[in-house]
């Protein structure tokens, strides 16, 4: 191995981060070499040096106010908090269960007032309209068709 | 470094819905993970930010955790990936102050001044002398001892980039330690 070649991958050396098959070539080399060995000293010392310093260094540490405030974020209102069954079903369940239930109020007011069905519209005399109401389960979406006795729907033919 | 007992039975509780057990499961890593926030922002309202949502994220996806890993090496990975998209999102705001701004006077801003100030100890001015990549890649190898694959895991990259980035690091380091910082260098 060249000098070139050994003080490239020095600083991987240094530090134990050399690939296994490296390891042994670059070995040989500095060892035989004042150069490289004396690079490979000072690598070692910067990084040693470095290392004791960030040890010996005063680093920012939490206030206990702080922690708490984080912590008590992960229990209440949280995703993964225990829920009660029925809340941690899926949603679509719960409005579907939500949208049945109303329909089925809507269906027993329409049956009480006996209204469910054609109506017919009051006009003077003998009445010529008549309506549907048709009311969604789900959405409370009413649809209203009214429909005239006196259409001529076969007139296209005549 | 895998995973002790203790920590493991911590998770299974978290899953299983008693989530007061994720404090006793990340307080032993809170101040580890505030100085590896801080090493990499420089600053500490932002590490204390970044290690926040760093907890919060790791709160949310501990579902997600492959409990073959090291918890610490878990923590540290999605805490160096926050720091990393405040670091980008900061940068673009930066940029994008800068175009604003090109045709005014030359002016510091609140950043730099602010990073001035927070810049106080000799380890945090050396690794100035780094580039985000190769800051991260040295924090996590040479502070937190991370081994190369881990370092590439927690950062998303292969583990020849880590090795790259990591032999820049070491040679600019010495490089500044040598003319810069001598006193570190006599170990005063």
């Amino acid at each position: 191995m060249t000098c070139r070649k050994a003080k490239k991958i020095l600083p991987l050396y240094a530090g134990d981060d050399l690939r296994p098959r490296l390891l042994a070539a670059v070995r040989t080399h500095v060892d035989s070499c004042p150069a490289c060995w004396k690079e490979l000293t000072e690598y070692r010392e910067s990084m040693s040096r470095l290392k004791a310093a960030a040890k010996a260094e005063s680093v920012p540490d939490w206030s206990e106010g702080e922690w708490r405030a984080l912590t008590a974020r992960f229990r209440p209102a949280d995703p993964g908090e225990k829920r009660p069954a029925f809340l941690a079903r899926p949603r679509w369940a719960a409005a579907s269960v939500l949208g049945a239930f109303l329909g089925l109020a809507v269906l027993t007011m329409l049956f009480k007032d006996g209204n469910l069905g054609p109506r017919e519209t009051s006009t003077a005399g003998e009445p010529s309209v008549v309506s549907l109401t048709l009311v969604s389960q789900e959405t409370g979406l009413q649809v209203v068709w009214f429909l005239d006795k006196n259409f001529d729907w076969k007139g296209d033919e005549n | 470094m895998r995973m002790n007992e203790t920590e493991k039975e911590l998770v299974e509780m978290v899953l299983s819905g008693r989530t007061e057990a994720f404090e006793p499961l990340v307080t032993p890593y809170r101040q580890p993970l505030l100085a590896l926030a801080y090493r990499l922002t420089r600053n500490r309202e932002e590490a204390l930010e970044v290690t926040q949502e760093a907890l919060l994220r790791a709160f949310r996806s501990l579902a997600r955790y492959d409990v073959s890993r090291s918890f610490r090496n878990w923590l540290f990975q999605i805490a160096a990936n926050e720091a990393r998209d405040r670091h980008r999102k900061r940068a673009r705001e930066r940029t994008a102050v800068e175009d604003a701004a090109r045709d005014k006077p030359p002016f510091a801003g609140p950043e730099a001044g602010r990073e001035r100030r927070e810049i106080r100890s000799d380890i945090l001015q050396c690794l100035t002398v780094l580039s985000p990549r190769e800051r991260e890649v040295f924090v996590l190898r040479d502070f937190e001892e991370l081994d190369i694959k881990e370092t590439a895991r927690a950062l998303g990259c292969s583990s020849i980039s880590v090795r790259v980035n990591l032999s820049s690091a070491r040679r600019k380091l010495r490089e500044a330690i040598r003319n810069d910082f001598p006193h570190l260098k006599e170990g005063r």
